[in-house]
């Protein structure tokens, strides 16, 4: 196979900037997946609603324009552009035609920049966010898997998620100062940004050096190592809402490993092997849908691994509320069999010829490439990584994934699970 | 364009070429197949849709159809897991992206793969056509986790109002029931009903075999024409349906009491997925909630009397329903929303939709088409439903009838559809506060 890399152009930039273009042979299509530094674990905990809802706002008004100003132009070209906010980034993504690749970047960057928060849309953006809140409430996936996070993290680490309560009462408590001051921490530094798809990579070289000079640079705080000090034991709790004709149910525990860790790899595959979403090549649904039929479906959810941090493994269920019980005590067993038993050779082989073809088909659309690209900027890893996946799986060792199993030990797995017990 | 040719294996006949799909019918059996090339990526997509569906199914056996698509991966003739060969087994080996769905007009099987695989891909769908093994001790195993889907749907307030808002709107018409079907049609359907089921539908007279992506088109055919080739065309008459739903004589109303989400839901009757009118409404379901320049949006979140806003034209072989949905924020009545939402439909019948969002919806929908051809996952699953409508041909011609839309269309549409005579309007009230 030819090399991905080849039809990659990465451009550097002196504040730490990483861009990458593609063309691929996706016709009237780019699309564009990006980010910059500075997301809410660099607020205080109390100010944290801040971000989320700065990235709600970044297109609803700046110093120069209103927000029919922003949207309309870019309807009317058909493109798209959305802000969303993270742990430690502010991430944009977007669509267009090709013609309008320099249009879109003049948008991201004059939100980035210039945001202006006007106080009417600060009203009203809180009153949606504390009916998501309300509406959340009764989500019984989103509720189990909050609470597995409190249940494994100490109430300071990033990945411990906050009730609903408290992010309502923070939400309010969001000034316009504190939206501008935070906006006032986003620049060039770090920025990260894939470009794919019908693109001419030379014209939307001259396109990003002109977003680039647009944007501030504000320097970059270092992320600090975030180990999780809580250790893990086995908790369970259980968030009752009526009605529900499902139970959602997470299991899981940290882990002391971060995606910079050398084994990640080895650590997401076994993940893979146990909880992969296919009938053959993930035990849990080979086992506890197929066989048992106790679930649609099982999965592996590794979360958790921003920069430095201590992620979490995470099997996520659904489950009749008549067999709860039965079909949670079925998932440990197997879960304790396949991790004595079920790690073999062959088993591991199929799963990195499946890992390997699979990485091929993600990456034939733009959409699949661009966020490829994207995470290996975030990741700090090189641009060859792209190619070097596959080999990368392909040379795991029995041994390396066998050294993990220590790490997910069965009996300090905790549980969350939401919905309605049967009665 | 449409363009002629000669098919490049004996036993094809070629159809006709439309905005780079070729279309041949495989005259021994009367399969029909469809080529998509694309060389640009180094990955090939196979499907193949049979026109059945849930509208296919009536009060017994609501969610055969469904039920019916699980157990076809149980295993066929040749592949199957007692010979190791069981086709989970082959296609997740090889890292293919590999799922079937179900829907009202039709069922499709497909694999997203590496090209170097399409063989098996081909070989497997053939297989399965005709030789699945539809077996009472998988229906036992298998019931439980589609009843779980069930349960998983249930469990979201706009599933459930939907499921609500489509029984009550049709009372005739088999689009009455959701194509999960009934919990107790689940549980109670018999082998030997899916068994019917399938030896009534499963045949290659009655399916649509399309390749998609990186592959050489005279291969392909004579892979087709060597695996699909053991299948005659059915024997007898396909089952007719015929029911076709009454006139609906006045508005119509549903309220869903549970734990959940306030929402205010307005179904109107609209015509076929082929009817002229169709484009104007797909247009006009754009100008309402496409992005944040969209009416709903603007008067509905942009306000915060609502977090979400959607409207969809749906597009089905049958008459089906225009759907609008509103989530709403904590302090709004349903009362409330109900109106703004029936004065919005009024706005567009009294004043029709401007130059400008008549520009923006049209470059959306550009936009959309564009996408469409991104990489064989997404052409396919959009083929797939206009395969579905009976006029796959759609896929090339909506976006050139979507382009001549005027304003007065989408005017006229909105006076013929949005009256309340046919419409149904639903709530959901959320009874945990």
């Amino acid at each position: 196979m030819e090399p991905l890399t080849q039809n990659v152009t990465e451009l550097e930039f002196s504040h730490g900037e990483r861009v990458f273009i593609a063309r691929t042979g996706a016709k009237n299509v780019v699309t564009m997946e990006g980010s910059v530094r500075g997301g809410w674990s660099t607020l205080p905990r109390s100010k944290a609603e801040t971000a989320c809802m700065a990235a709600e706002l970044l297109d609803a008004g700046t110093l120069k324009k209103g927000k029919d100003a922003i949207r309309e132009p870019l309807a009317l070209r058909g493109a798209s552009l959305s802000f969303s906010s993270g742990v430690d980034r502010t991430f944009f993504s977007g669509s267009c035609f090709p013609e309008d690749v320099s249009f879109l970047l003049s948008v991201v960057a004059e939100c980035l920049a210039g945001a202006s928060f006007p106080s009417a849309e600060i009203v009203r953006a809180k009153e949606r966010a504390l009916g998501e809140f309300a509406e959340a409430k009764t989500d019984t996936r989103r509720q189990a898997a909050g609470a597995l996070s409190r249940l494994l993290y100490t109430s300071g680490h990033v990945n411990y998620a906050q009730t609903l309560e408290t992010r309502a009462k923070g939400t309010r408590l969001v000034t316009r100062a504190d939206l501008t001051s935070f906006r006032n921490t986003l620049g060039k530094d770090g920025l990260v940004l894939s470009i794919v798809g019908d693109v001419v990579p030379s014209e939307v070289h001259r396109n990003v050096e002109r977003m680039l000079a647009k944007l501030p640079s504000k320097g970059i705080q270092d992320i600090p190592e975030r180990h999780n000090a809580k250790v893990q034991h086995a908790e369970e709790t259980f968030i009752s809402i009526p009605d529900k004709a499902n139970i959602d149910v997470y299991m899981g525990m940290s882990v002391p490993l971060t995606f910079e860790s050398p084994e990640y790899l080895s650590f997401l595959t076994l993940g893979s092997m146990l909880g992969g979403r296919g009938l053959s090549t993930g035990h849990l649904m080979r086992t506890i849908r197929e066989r048992d039929g106790y679930t649609y479906g099982i999965y592996s959810q590794p979360d958790g691994f921003t920069e430095h941090t201590h992620g979490m493994f995470r099997i996520w269920a659904t489950f009749s509320p008549a067999i709860f019980e039965k079909a949670v005590a079925a998932t440990k067993k197997e879960m304790s069999w396949f991790f004595k038993n079920g790690i073999t050779e062959a088993a591991l082989e199929t799963k990195k010829d499946e890992m390997a073809g699979g990485y091929q088909v993600g990456l034939a659309t733009t959409h699949g490439l661009a966020s490829m690209l994207h995470k290996i900027g975030v990741e700090g890893k090189p641009l060859s990584y792209l190619d070097e996946y596959p080999s990368l799986i392909r040379t795991l060792s029995l041994k390396d994934v066998m050294n993990i199993v220590p790490l997910l030990p069965v009996s300090k797995l905790s549980l969350a699970a939401a919905g309605t017990k049967a009665v | 364009m449409s363009r002629t040719k000669v098919s490049p294996v004996p036993g094809f006949s070629f159809v006709r070429e439309i905005g780079g799909i070729t279309e041949y019918r495989f005259d021994k059996n009367g399969l029909r197949v469809l080529l998509v090339p694309d060389t640009s990526v180094p990955v090939v997509g196979c499907m193949v849709t049979y026109h059945v569906g849930s509208k296919n199914e009536a009060t017994g056996y609501t969610g055969a159809t469904h039920l019916l698509e699980h157990l076809m991966f149980k295993g066929s003739e040749r592949f199957n897991k007692e010979l190791g060969t069981s086709i989970e087994h082959l296609m997740e080996s090889r890292g293919a992206s590999i799922n079937a769905t179900t829907w009202f007009d039709r069922t499709n099987y497909y694999e997203v793969l590496p090209k170097d695989c399409l063989d098996l891909a081909i070989e497997i769908e053939a297989d399965r056509m005709r030789t699945a093994r539809i077996l009472e001790s998988d229906r036992q195993s298998e019931m439980p986790v589609v009843r779980n889907e069930f349960e998983r749907g249930e469990n979201l307030p706009m599933e459930a109002l939907d499921k609500a808002m489509w029984a009550a709107a049709f009372t005739a018409h088999p689009y009455h029931h959701s194509t999960i079907g009934w919990r107790s049609d689940i549980e109670g359907v018999s082998i030997e009903r899916l068994n019917q089921f399938y030896n009534d539908f499963y045949w290659p007279d009655n399916a649509t075999a399309t390749v998609a992506g990186h592959f050489d088109e005279t291969k392909v055919l004579l892979k087709i024409k060597r695996e699909f080739g053991k299948h005659t065309k059915k024997p007898d008459a396909y089952p007719m349906l015929y029911t076709t739903e009454p006139e609906q004589e006045g508005e119509r109303r549903v309220t869903v009491e549970r734990a959940g989400t306030d929402m205010v839901a307005i179904a109107h009757k609209i015509p076929e997925a082929t009817h002229d009118d169709i484009p104007a409404l797909i247009v006009l379901a754009t100008i309402l909630s496409d992005d944040k320049t969209s009416r709903l949006y603007k008067a509905f979140v942009d306000t915060a009397i609502a977090t979400d806003a959607s409207a969809q034209c749906w597009q089905f072989q049958d008459p089906s329903l225009f759907e609008t949905f509103i989530t709403l924020a904590p302090k709004t009545s349903h009362e409330k929303a109900e109106k703004l939402l029936k004065g919005e439909y009024q706005k567009v019948i009294d004043t029709s939709v401007s130059s400008a969002e008549l520009k923006r919806a049209k470059q959306s929908l550009r936009a959309y088409t564009a996408a469409q051809r991104d990489g064989p996952y997404a052409l396919l699953m959009s083929l797939n439903e206009d395969i579905a409508t009976g006029d796959w041909a759609r896929f090339v011609s909506l976006p050139e009838k979507i382009a001549a839309v005027t304003a007065a269309d989408v005017r006229r549409v909105a006076r013929t559809y949005f009256t309340d005579k046919t419409s149904t309007v639903g709530w959901f009230k959320n009874t945990a506060r």
